[in-house]
């Protein structure tokens, strides 16, 4: 039977459920409450034409819990607003961070629906970074209105302060545009020109009209020197103070000393006019290096939602009631209440309540750990199912998550420097490229045709020109980043691909990125005769569900179909039970479910589950390895990298996962600051280390390494700082990642070479005086177009 | 021929008044978000606020 397939999502209807609604006039069925709930609301908006246009399925949406209102009601609190808005006018302005967009659609639908509230000003979301810029009055509609809007629509949003790098990254990118512009609309103002004076020197042109194009010419040339060319001529000005050379300096040299000519031959009325080669050159080389900077702004855009890690808010205690206040403000010695499924704000100790708390994103333990009064807690983990109270320690910055961040920042600048390989050809080249310009020029004017000596050396630089050189590597990267990009692989830092080719140690995490970082069921054991295994775990899995416990989660894989069960009860820290068919049902500890904890059957069991008060089956549960691990680490191996795993957990599971895979080096237990340290010293003994990681724990060392990886599923923090995402959550794409580099380099070495033989036959040509400045230019652009089109190449790799 | 003297002036100044919008684009933020804008042709200007008659129905799977 064809799987029925949910409208919303298009994921799988599971059986036995029924939910269904009419869209665009047919019935349409839906595989859970959450996905029809977002349908019936945007049916009823009037907003059902997403489901027309849209290009992807949406993702599915999970019902809204109830608590979710109170927890987004602390956004309304005036110090948290203060915190996270700006005033305009009389409206505040916040940007929101949206989770769940999968289209362009999506952002149409969200801005639609916000649009309908008169509150709102102005709303903007961006589908490519998944922001929200909303401007809204904060005294008319409180702000958890509309995020509840939001969400009602299956997104999750949360308020997000850019940091300044971004700010700037924007700003840079409207440079980069204007730019473009002015050269791209010059280009052709001028190659326009050009062409009257082309035809002028075939069929003869009057002195006075050919002197007035140049004239427009040059006119029009000076914005492209004087604005477009602006980063060029600046970078090579601030390299040569330093007393070093890159690629602009001959860049920067060509531009000037062609320009320089030509204003000459304009002015006094001699010699040859290049201001279209001026332009185009420009103009080709501003293109290369926007399409680069767009891949990487992308990039980071969709990476760098760095403030979500940080708690927003906190509910102040005073014995009897909570008070919402900024998690900023609050002070040591503040109490504050933390509910089940809230991010805990601050570091303190606990002084009622019990719960279990995930501390997985800083310690890399995945275990939950068990609080009571007195026990000690971080900011940044994850409340699970109990209330706490909690006396707070010290302020959000001086907690560890800030530490942490402040360890970071740190690393930041120690990032090891690798000489880049095109700085080092273009030191050898310029150096040789001006002596031989030099000599030329002095030949000539001293022995052989003084007259000549200008324009003889002018056709040497425009010949040799770094036009070919210049454009070998940016032109291949950015090829190979958008290649990678296709495949769900994000790379934010160029350097990267130069690195990665040279790769000889590569540090993994352990939980979270070797393994799944959840449990799942490794093994169950039925006692009773009545149901089969299948049934058992759906059973299970139906209880399971009203939990928001990861053990619970171990479970959802095995829902086939929904039961109904009666007075299901949730008992923090011990279990579930419901009533299923007149019968009890128990699900969690020995003790929990009416068993004898002595019973030899559960030797070892963290799960139990029995049926009137008798033992039906056990779970064993662990942190399994990903799928795709283990051939991915004979990969490797296979090419010659020495592999290690850096984790932060100290128990039993690391050695067996090292085992597991015959990774040798295993550094376990480690601090954030260990781990720093591990990297560091591998990299002094000379290695060329990448870090795959996805922990706020493994952020500090993703500077240390050479080149980091996290995957999506990772912390914000995480994909924020590395220098690569692995956008499907696959391991396997690593080896994507460095065959990719690879092969750029493999492209990167074949237009160095043609541009280095080009240059070595037309130098000599060029410096005996028999290349003319317009054969130069043919040459110039026919290297160019080779170059650009070998690097094509790798796009259909 | 010396038409020309003044058919270029006119023409650098169409030019400077494409370089001026287009800086007024990229100010307010046109180009941030080139896959939106492509999408914004096929949606109705105004949503459509007039629910029809079988849209008021509740749907009869509120309950199961």
């Amino acid at each position: 039977m064809l799987q029925q397939r949910c409208f919303h999502c298009h994921e799988p209807v599971p059986a036995g459920t029924d939910f269904h609604c009419e869209v665009l006039n047919q019935p349409q069925v839906f595989c859970c409450a959450g996905c029809r709930a977002v349908a019936e609301t945007i049916v009823a908006q009037g907003l059902s034409d997403y489901y027309k246009f849209r290009s992807k399925a949406a993702n599915k949406a999970n019902a809204v819990p109830a608590e979710l209102k109170t927890k987004l009601q602390n956004y309304d609190s005036a110090e948290v607003l203060q915190d996270l808005t700006e005033q305009v006018d009389d409206a505040q302005r916040i940007e929101l961070s949206v989770n769940g967009m999968s289209c362009a659609a999506c952002a149409w639908l969200i801005e639609r629906q916000l649009q309908q509230n008169p509150a709102v000003k102005r709303v903007s979301v961006n589908s490519g970074t998944a922001r929200c810029e909303l401007v809204w009055d904060a005294d008319a509609t409180p702000l958890s209105e509309l995020l509840g809007q939001i969400t009602e629509l299956g997104y999750q949003a949360s308020p997000f302060v850019a940091d300044l790098e971004e700010q700037n990254f924007q700003q840079e990118m409207n440079a980069y545009l204007k730019r473009l512009a002015v050269s791209g609309i010059m280009t052709m103002q001028v190659m326009m020109l050009a062409f009257g004076l082309y035809f002028g020197e075939f069929s003869g042109i009057e002195a006075q009209y050919e002197g007035y194009l140049r004239w427009v010419s040059l006119l029009l040339t000076l914005p492209v020197m004087g604005y477009a060319a602006l980063p060029f001529s600046s970078s090579a000005w601030r390299v040569l103070k330093a007393r070093q050379l890159n690629m602009d300096v001959p860049i920067t040299l060509a531009l000037y000393y062609t320009f320089i000519a030509s204003l000459y031959a304009t002015v006094f009325d001699t010699g040859e006019v290049y201001f279209e080669s001026v332009c185009m050159f420009v103009f080709l080389l501003q293109l290369g290096k926007f399409f680069e900077f767009r891949a990487r702004k992308q990039a980071r855009d969709a990476t760098s939602n760095l403030l979500k890690v940080m708690p927003v808010s906190a509910t102040l205690w005073d014995g009897e009631h909570g008070s919402p206040t900024s998690a900023r403000r609050l002070q040591s010695g503040d109490h504050i209440l933390v509910k089940a499924g809230e991010t805990i704000p601050a570091d303190g100790v606990v002084e009622s309540g019990v719960s279990s708390v995930d501390e997985s994103m800083l310690t890399g333990e995945y275990k939950a750990v068990s609080k009571q009064s007195g026990d000690l807690v971080l900011a940044g983990s994850m409340n699970h199912d109990g209330i706490l109270v909690i006396n707070v320690r010290s302020a959000l910055t001086e907690s560890r998550l800030g530490q942490i961040i402040a360890l970071q920042q740190q690393t930041l600048h120690q990032k090891p420097a690798i000489l880049e390989k095109t700085d080092r050809i273009a030191r050898f080249f310029v150096q040789r490229l001006l002596v031989i310009a030099t000599l030329t020029f002095c030949a000539w004017y001293f022995w052989i045709d003084a007259d000549r000596a200008f324009w003889v050396t002018l056709s040497v630089l425009v010949a040799t020109c770094p036009c070919a050189l210049s454009l070998a590597t940016p032109t291949a990267v950015t090829c190979a980043l958008a290649q990678l990009n296709r495949k769900g692989i994000l790379v934010k830092n160029q350097h990267v691909l130069d690195v990665l080719p040279r790769l000889s140690k590569i540090f993994f995490d352990k939980t979270g990125t070797l393994t799944q970082g959840r449990f799942s069921v490794t093994e169950v054991q039925i006692f009773t005769p009545r149901y089969d295994k299948a049934q058992l775990l759906n059973l299970m899995a139906n209880l399971e569900q009203q939990s928001e416990h990861p053990i619970a989660r171990a479970f959802s894989p095995y829902l086939q179909q929904a039961l109904a069960l009666e007075q299901v009860n949730l008992h923090v820290g011990a279990g579930l039970s419901a009533i299923y068919q007149q019968q009890q049902l128990r699900i969690g500890r020995p003790g929990f479910c009416g068993l004898d904890p002595q019973d030899p059957r559960l030797a070892g069991v963290q799960v139990c589950f029995s049926i009137d008060g008798a033992l039906a089956a056990t779970v064993q549960l662990a942190d399994q390895l990903r799928p795709e691990v283990i051939p991915l680490v004979a990969a490797l191996k296979q090419s010659r990298l020495k592999l290690a795993i850096l984790t932060g957990d100290g128990s039993a599971a690391a050695p067996s996962v090292a085992q597991q895979l015959e990774i040798s080096e295993l550094w376990q237990g480690c601090s954030p600051e260990q781990k720093v340290a591990a990297i560091q010293q591998s990299v002094k003994d000379g290695e060329t280390v990448l870090m795959v990681g996805d922990g706020i724990n493994d952020s500090p060392c993703f500077h240390a390494a050479h080149v980091s990886v996290a995957l999506d599923s990772g912390t914000e923090l995480s994909k924020n700082q590395a220098d690569v995402v692995l956008l499907h959550n696959d391991l396997q794409q690593l080896q994507a990642l460095i065959n990719g580099s690879r092969r750029a380099r493999t492209v990167v070495k074949q237009n160095l070479w043609w541009a280095a033989g080009y240059n070595l036959v037309i130098i000599p040509l060029a410096v005996c005086g028999f290349v003319s400045p317009y054969v130069a230019v043919i040459g110039m652009s026919c290297s160019s177009l080779l170059v650009v089109s070998n690097s094509l190449r790798l796009l259909k790799a | 021929m010396s038409i020309i003297y003044v058919l270029i002036p006119i023409a650098i100044i169409f030019v400077m008044i494409g370089i001026a919008i287009f800086f007024w684009a990229v100010r307010s933020k046109q180009f941030d978000d080139l896959d939106k804008e492509g999408f914004s042709i096929l949606f109705n200007e105004k949503p459509a606020t007039t629910t029809k008659p079988e849209d008021q129905q509740p749907p009869q799977s509120r309950e199961s």
